[in-house]
């Protein structure tokens, strides 16, 4: 490739440099007090340095603008913007110059001039300028391929190529995590919980614009990445939202199904598609950059034939005393099931009623409410367990431990003392 | 779980593709057909995805594997400030349209190659620059060679060591001949004493037309390894070696002490030849800092230095009677009395009332808190159970310059490189040679910004004073002036960003805390004077320097001690008290002054710990910090809040910054519309469209503050900055020509001169013509600490 260099001087030059945004200069602020050697020497200095702020010199930031020193990083989602100048280098006039800048990656070839028509003339000193913007959307080596086409003065028509190449990396690191809420009551509205953990891989600190779940059209979706205290609703992050470099952040989603999905929640199976996340982010002077992750999916929690989940408890019951608690008993199987349920005393948790009771049957998707009676003796806080449910079809029986948890309090203490 | 990327490619909305990773995953649902069924525990079992955001790279590790080199290159280059191309090397350019870019793209071989060619050119020049030491000494600190600095300090302290072995303190105290070459140090290795050292002939006096360098020709010190200081000898190699023979004649004149005139105790002061290093030949004896002198403010009485001087040492022993005096203050009149003196006096030009005042001053700005240890040494030096002369050197300050000249124009070697040496001769700039070796020299060499000369005259004015070059753990005296002159030379450098150099010559002076740098130290000399004689600025550098060399907790935590001490010396005022806490009572004038000043030095420190805050990328705590300095500078609020809101743009939060902005024009319309503030809220508006890519109207805002300020150059360089974003690289390039044509003095800056060279570097393949233009512009204007790395030449 030197070899073709050496061959023959072109006309043109095509200079190629990358808009990252500018970046404010610094200054260093050196000081003395008045009473010192130089005196006021260093304070007149400062103020008489164009980049520092008058009437604080002290502050380092300014606000003068430097153009960006090096080709830096470029991430998957940002935008790719770069000034492509011609410049006539020569002391002749050329004629019909096409100036066509593409884009290679490693699936596709894209066209980035903004014109595909030829400039008829470009005189000596002058120069074609292009603007080229691109928001990345592949990871991996890029090429920035510009072709310069152009006829000399004595008519011969000459043609030459640059590449630029440069590797696109991934900003960011996106970790989900499901948490079925169904142990306790909201099983009623089969919420699911996403745990999002979004890791900045990059150098340099980044705000977070938006992280949003967009969900897909069985659920409703509820952030809860912010606690609302009075009208203003404030941050889980605290006031300033942006992330160091490999820091992580986990934002937290709960999803609820639309209610005509709710209906047939209990018997949706399998792979379901939650949504997707969407990430606007911005670095230095508002470099923006965007990403989407593809359908996050869940395995909707496997129910088994039947589902026993919990309509009605209450949360504080007295020690020894009788309560409520109504159980729904959804018969998620492909069959008419004949239930009998049974009711096994633990340590703590007395059930009162008769086991052993037939339930009749039960068709598929069918569901029936049942309400029980039940006692603790023993304080804090229980767990319900101990109901089996025996289908006398096939003679399968159902454990179902841990359904749920009451706070169980004496109800005498705070009169004693 | 990253290893699903075989099911990659799913086409989403961005390309972007995600792992498949529902079906392994779900791996135990078809087992809990079975007959147990327990819903909560089992089922919660959260599934964690790793969300692959691109298909081709598996995992992130491989991603990373790819980057390194570039990282590293960005690295290098953020510091070298190369240039912007992407990558305009032959290499990658083709004449022909011979090979398809497929084949470019298949055969990674080839991508290497040009890769590794292209990495090889950005190392090739790097390495270029590092044989070239002597042209810039910038470029090779900020490649910071930290190994070989580090090992040089070990070097250092081995060596140091060895001399603190082989020094007899009695033996060097009074010699100023001895003061060792670099040769000296190294034959001290081979216990040679310091008596046996040829005398070399002393640099500031020798009549020789060029600087001297302290170390001979063809020897390699083993002090000044670090590269930056390879400079200074290659620079002076011509120069003869070293101390005089001159200064042991010379009569001692303790500049600021005259305390003879008033001492009444006549006995011969022990330690005064001990004080008295300052020797000064000829003109060098009114080394006297005239600033210290002139209070500043209130009642600056028109009267010649050398009686303020006097009576200034006489009265502040008289106007601050500690309970612990020396009987040279004997005269020692009742604080009350003395106040109502004062306040007859005041506001007259009778020199005494003048003198109160000053010492009223010295007290006030010499104020400082030592810590216990020290505190003790100086309270039984002045009831007399302890003399200094006998103690021990692990406590004392014995500083010396590091290395001796930078003597350097990088300017010049550029112009001999580009311009040829017709060209570079006819650069004329003032050198340590050029002024009179006194400190209005020295302040002729830091206005007209040749500051590498103006450190060099520091360093002689230092070796004057016995504490030149390689006298470091020498035992030395202090004085007001000797503190001021390192004031400035550490100062210096810190400014031309040669920060190694200033971390080891602040090295002995180790915390700033010895009882050798406070005047109580020194009863005789400085009768009754107190408080530190290392002035706030020095403390505040020392504070600030280890930041800059990439040690920001250990700045944080010394401009932490400082604030503390202001505090404390804040309180004790409201509580009325001396600084210092003792039980001295001040007019309210004066209780108000001085509660202005350290206001004045806590807010300074404030923005330090902020500036360094920023520099960590602790934008939390550094914004909190701004914040608070408000409170104490309510005439900058504008500023600060201007300067929070560029702190959230620069992250990247433009909505924050928009909030921060408003509060700016709040202030604004409160305090009424000033010049600076219209062009300050104007200026903020631009850099909120540059965040929202909206350069035409970023643009139009800059205008805006030049239709009001048409000299403004933040604005004018600005403005231009966005017209290349806009397209317009001609138009930009033009006006920025223009500026620096038509305002060098205001133009010719590092960053406007940094835009501008880019902009001739895209513009056309004559670039280094047109920089070699402006290196003749620059030669004509700026002295000798420009910074030429922002012409890009090299």
């Amino acid at each position: 490739m030197d070899v073709n260099q050496a061959k023959q001087e072109h006309l043109l030059a095509l200079k190629v440099m990358r808009l990252t945004k500018p970046t404010l200069f610094t200054n260093l602020p050196v000081t003395c007090e008045d009473r010192d050697l130089p005196g006021d020497l260093f304070g007149q200095l400062m103020r008489e340095d164009p980049s520092t702020i008058k009437g604080a010199e002290t502050l380092m930031l300014g606000e003068m603008l430097t153009l960006p020193q090096n080709f830096g990083n470029i991430f998957l989602g940002e935008t790719f913007s770069s000034y492509i100048s011609v410049h006539n280098d020569s002391n002749q006039v050329v004629k019909d110059i096409l100036v066509k800048a593409d884009l290679q990656t490693s699936s596709q070839r894209l066209n980035l001039s903004a014109s595909n028509s030829a400039v008829a003339e470009l005189k000596p000193e002058c120069c074609i300028d292009d603007v080229i913007h691109h928001e990345v959307k592949e990871i991996g080596t890029h090429i920035l391929v510009c072709a310069v086409s152009y006829t000399t003065h004595y008519g011969e028509k000459l043609y030459f190529r640059k590449f630029f190449k440069f590797q696109v990396l991934k900003p960011l690191d996106v970790k989900t995590k499901f948490y079925n809420a169904e142990s306790d009551l909201s099983s009623v509205t089969d919420e699911v919980f996403l745990e999002a953990q979004i890791q900045n891989i990059t150098t340099s600190p980044m705000f977070m614009e938006k992280v949003s779940l967009e969900p897909s059209m069985m659920y409703n979706v509820t952030e809860l990445n912010m606690v609302t205290s009075g009208d203003q609703g404030e941050s889980t992050f605290g006031k300033m939202s942006y992330l160091q470099p490999m820091d992580t952040r986990q934002y937290l989603y709960c999803l609820k199904p639309k209610p005509e999905y709710a209906e047939k929640a209990g018997v949706i199976k399998g792979v379901t598609v939650i949504g997707k996340l969407d990430i606007v982010w911005k670095t230095n002077l508002g470099e923006r950059g965007r990403l989407q992750t593809s359908q996050l999916q869940r395995m909707a929690p496997g129910y088994g034939d039947i589902r026993l989940s919990l309509e009605m408890i209450p949360d504080t019951v007295n020690l020894e005393e009788p309560f409520d608690i109504i159980c729904k008993i959804t018969n998620c199987s492909e069959r008419t099931m004949d239930l009998v349920l049974e009711m096994c005393n633990t340590r703590s948790i007395h059930w009162c009623g008769i086991s052993g009771r037939q339930l009749g049957k039960l068709s598929p998707g069918g569901f029936l409410s049942l309400p029980l009676t039940v006692l603790s003796s023993v304080q804090g806080l229980q767990s319900i367990s101990g109901l089996r449910l025996t289908d006398t079809f096939l003679k399968r029986t159902y454990e179902y431990d841990d359904i749920a948890q009451v706070c169980v309090v004496c109800p005498f203490t705070s009169n004693e003392s | 779980m990253d290893t699903g990327e075989s099911h990659a490619h799913r086409p989403v909305t961005l390309d972007i593709t995600v792992e498949d990773v529902g079906t392994e995953t779900s791996a135990p649902a078809p087992t809990e057909q079975t007959t147990s069924h327990t819903p909560s525990r089992n089922n919660v079992l959260p599934q964690e995805d790793s969300i692959d955001l691109g298909g081709e790279f598996a995992t992130p590790q491989e991603d990373s594997s790819t980057t390194p080199s570039e990282s590293l290159m960005d690295k290098l280059n953020d510091q070298m400030m190369e240039s912007v191309m992407i990558s305009d090397s032959p290499n990658n350019s083709e004449e022909d349209d011979v090979a398809p870019i497929d084949s470019f793209l298949d055969g990674p071989e080839s991508e290497n190659a040009g890769e590794t060619s292209g990495d090889q050119e950005e190392q090739s020049e790097i390495g270029h620059s590092t044989t070239e030491i002597k042209v810039s000494v910038e470029k090779q600190e900020e490649e910071g060679m930290e190994e070989s600095i580090e090992e040089d300090k070990k070097e250092l302290t081995d060596t140091q060591k060895e001399i603190t072995a082989f020094v007899s303190p009695q033996g060097d105290t009074q010699s100023p001949s001895d003061s060792q070459s670099e040769e000296a140090v190294s034959e001290l290795a081979k216990v040679n004493t310091p008596k046996d050292e040829p005398v070399p002939v002393c640099t500031i006096f020798s009549q020789g037309t060029q600087p001297k360098s302290l170390v001979p020709d063809g020897f390699q010190p083993t002090l000044i390894k670090s590269p930056s200081f390879s400079m200074g000898s290659g620079g002076g190699s011509d120069g003869a070696v070293t101390p005089s023979k001159l200064t042991a004649p010379l009569v001692c004149q303790p500049s600021p002490s005259l305390s003879k005139f008033f001492t009444d105790n006549g006995q011969a002061n022990p330690a005064s030849d001990f004080f008295d290093s300052f020797t000064a030949p000829s003109s060098f004896i009114s080394v006297s800092n005239p600033n210290a002198d002139i209070p500043p403010g209130t009642s600056p009485a028109p009267i010649a230095p050398t009686p303020e001087r006097q009576l200034s040492s006489t009265s502040s022993s008289i106007s601050t009677p500690a309970p612990t005096q020396t009987p040279a203050s004997a005269p020692a009149t009742q604080p009350q009395p003395f106040n109502q003196l004062q306040a007859v006096f005041s506001g007259s030009d009778d020199p005494f009332a003048t003198a109160l005042s000053l010492s009223e001053v010295d007290r006030r700005h010499d104020a400082w808190l030592p810590c216990e240890e020290t505190r003790k040494v100086l309270v039984s030096v002045a009831t007399q159970q302890y003399s200094p002369a006998y103690a021990e050197t692990n406590r004392l300050t014995m500083p010396g310059l590091k290395f001796d000249n930078l003597q350097g124009d990088a300017v010049k070697d550029l112009m001999l490189r580009f311009l040829g040496e017709q060209a570079a001769t006819k650069r004329q700039v003032l050198t340590a040679n050029s002024v009179e070796p006194s400190f209005n020299g020295l302040r002729q060499l830091i206005s007209s910004k040749n500051w590498r000369a103006a450190v060099d005259l520091t360093g002689r004015l230092l070796t004057a004073h016995g504490q030149g070059y390689g006298k470091a753990s020498q035992p030395t005296s202090h004085t007001t002036d000797s503190l001021q002159l390192w004031l400035v030379r550490l100062a210096l450098l810190t400014k031309l960003n040669l920060f190694q150099n200033a971390e080891l010559e602040f090295e002995p002076f180790g915390n700033l805390d010895q009882p050798d740098l406070y005047y109580e130290f020194y009863p005789t000399v400085y009768p009754g004077r107190r408080g530190s004689m290392v002035p706030f600025s020095m403390r505040l550098l020392h504070a600030e320097l280890p930041q800059y060399l990439a040690k920001p907790q250990e700045a944080l935590d010394r401009l932490h001690n400082l604030k503390t001490v202001c505090l404390a010396i804040l309180e004790n005022l409201e509580k009325g008290l001396a600084e210092d806490g003792s039980m001295i009572t001040l007019t309210q004038e004066n209780r108000q002054a001085s509660l202005k000043l350290w206001r004045s030095r806590l807010s300074r420190v404030m923005y330090s710990m902020a500036n360094c805050l920023l520099l960590m990328k602790d934008y939390v705590l550094a914004v909190e910090t701004y914040h608070s300095i408000i409170q104490y500078e309510p005439q900058q609020c504008v500023q600060l809040l201007s300067g929070i809101g560029r702190i959230f743009l620069q992250i990247g939060d433009v909505k924050t910054a928009e909030r921060y902005f408003q509060d700016v024009e709040k202030a604004c319309q409160m305090k009424g519309s000033q010049l600076s503030h219209t062009t300050c809220v104007l200026m903020n508006r631009a850099f909120v469209y540059l965040s929202q890519n909206n350069y035409t109207e970023a643009h139009a805002s800059f205008i805006e503050v030049l239709k009001i300020d048409p000299k403004n150059p933040v604005a004018n360089n600005n403005a231009a900055v966005c017209l290349l974003y806009l397209g317009r690289l001609k138009e930009s390039l033009g006006q920025l020509e223009g500026l620096v044509q038509q305002d060098p003095a205001l133009y010719l800056h590092e960053s406007v001169l940094f835009n501008l060279t880019t902009m001739y570097e895209l513009e056309s393949s004559r670039s280094t013509q047109k920089k070699q233009a402006l290196l003749e512009a620059v030669a004509c204007r700026e002295g000798d600490s420009f910074n030429t790395q922002c012409l890009k030449l090299v």
